[in-house]
């Protein structure tokens, strides 16, 4: 399968199944929509050229970057585990209108997690790792940095554990900024593999969500925190990650008024949240988001050009050294190598599923997992995933979120529509600029 | 080639990996599941070892 697109008058060849991007023109792309059988404009074109095209064609074919063979390959997963997001505080000191997390109680009563739990958190994630080397621990809320006393011995305790077994530790953590002082942001830069900063973007649109627990936007409480964090940060990976919804969807201002600031890594997401919410983004309004991708890759391009550029998540593809089909088909391993832990040490499939007592898979303390519920995850790839089948996005999105599947459609393996047509959108954005950053 | 340009083609690579690349919700998206544009650490790292030579 081959998938001809076009953006910013530049016309685009990707093949499907051995993921190689050509540039073409507007003529090629009408020959492979009819070699594939879809709509195409071919009347009147010059036959010398065609040929051209058709020569080309084969000679791709021929190298397996055109029309590529779908692989028969069928990636096992392993039952090892590898990640686990501890909900170190499901509370929180903002309360952002859009919070998956109910302001940071999953529905639940506000509390910490102790350092008991967080230690048995550990020692289950140890031995259930099998023999993988490398274990992530991402620790999320609520406001994580309300816990931080508990964050600090967690790390300690893992880093020893992990050296007794072999074992290396990668930490993430997701803060709103307001605790972030100068000694906290030193510590996290010292310890922490990756630190996602929430900021929405603009002061007005980010205030008329993310407010603190007072009432009062957020900017100015958390601004010059990132600012500072940043400037520590040297060369460690951190990203400034903003959600928009059906009240900026011109969203790409957002993107370029955070890189203004001098943030050079940044991730702006679609929110998630039920249909009929005041803030969720309506079907009817895909097609303005799609020409906001568009007019900001425009611009990202712009600024690469002058010097000023930046790095927006969903534009970065890694083409050459880019995933293995087990990683593309198998998505973000939720409820098999990746589990969420609550306070209580309960376990879930991932952060968004923890609210929802049908997910309940175990318990820290007890050290089982519910073979049931992880078969659900375990069975499900981009394969059981019916729906992709057809879609030039597969292997770059896997079938989507199996929170964001299960929450709108009932069912892990059913993709949300909306979602795939903004990572369509997105992944067309992407190569363009892939192709352009390499004149 | 006349007509087509080859912009991107990709490594030879594994389809069973090594799983030593990040969860994909570790990183900046938490809601979009965007495995795609993460690097192979694999392949990463043994271009570290090739151009440290």
């Amino acid at each position: 399968m081959v998938h001809t697109f076009e953006v910013d008058g530049k016309y685009y060849l990707f093949d499907v199944e051995s993921s190689a991007l050509h540039e073409c023109d507007a003529l090629t792309a009408e020959v492979i929509k009819k070699m594939q059988g879809q709509p195409c404009f071919l009347e009147g074109a010059d036959e010398e050229a065609v040929r051209e095209i058709e020569a080309d064609i084969a000679e791709l074919k021929e190298k397996g970057l055109l029309f590529a063979e779908r692989s028969d390959a069928r990636p096992e997963k392993s039952e090892h585990l590898k990640a686990l997001c501890l909900h170190i505080c499901h509370d929180c000191n903002m309360r952002c209108a859009y919070c998956f997390a109910s302001e940071g109680t999953y529905k639940g009563e506000r509390q910490m997690m102790s350092f008991e739990v967080a230690k048995t958190a550990v020692d289950f994630l140890i031995a259930n790792s099998g023999d993988r080397k490398i274990l992530e621990t991402d620790f999320f809320g609520g406001e994580p940095l309300m816990n931080l006393d508990v964050i600090k011995k967690t790390v300690a305790y893992a880093r020893d554990e992990g050296k007794k077994h072999g074992k290396t530790f990668l930490f993430t953590l997701t803060t709103n900024g307001v605790l972030l002082n100068e000694e906290t942001a030193k510590w996290l830069n010292d310890e922490m593999e990756n630190v996602v900063m929430s900021l929405d973007g603009r002061k007005e649109v980010n205030d008329a969500i993310r407010k603190t627990v007072n009432g009062k936007g957020s900017f100015d409480y958390i601004i010059e925190n990132f600012k500072r964090f940043v400037k520590l940060r040297g060369d460690k990976s951190y990203y400034v990650r903003g959600t928009f919804t059906n009240k900026n969807l011109d969203f790409g201002k957002d993107v370029e008024f955070i890189a203004d600031l001098g943030f050079k890594e940044i991730s702006v997401e679609p929110v998630v949240l039920p249909k009929g919410h005041p803030l969720a983004i309506p079907d009817e309004a895909l097609p303005a988001i799609r020409e906001e991708y568009r007019r900001l890759s425009k611009e990202y391009l712009k600024r690469k050009k002058e010097g000023r550029g930046f790095n927006f998540f969903h534009f970065v593809v890694d083409i050459e050294g880019g995933p293995c089909l087990s990683k593309r088909v198998n998505a973000c391993g939720a409820g098999n190598e990746y589990l969420s832990v609550t306070p209580k040490g309960d376990l879930y499939p991932c952060h968004q599923f923890s609210d929802n007592p049908d997910f309940l898979m175990g318990n820290v303390f007890d050290g089982r997992i519910n073979g049931e519920i992880r078969g659900i995850f375990k069975n499900s790839s981009l394969f059981t995933r019916e729906k992709c089948d057809g879609c030039f996005a597969r292997y770059h999105c896997s079938g989507g979120c199996a929170a964001n599947n299960y929450n709108f459609n009932g069912n892990v393996n059913k993709p949300y529509e909306p979602t795939c047509e903004m990572m369509r959108s997105r992944l067309e954005c992407a190569l363009h600029v892939l192709a352009e950053t390499r004149q | 080639m006349t007509r087509i340009k080859t912009v991107a083609v990709p490594a030879k690579r594994n389809s069973v990996g090594c799983g030593e690349c990040r969860s994909s919700c570790q990183s900046a998206c938490k809601t979009s599941c965007t495995v795609g544009n993460q690097s192979c650490k694999k392949i990463s790292r043994e271009g570290k070892i090739e151009e440290n030579k």
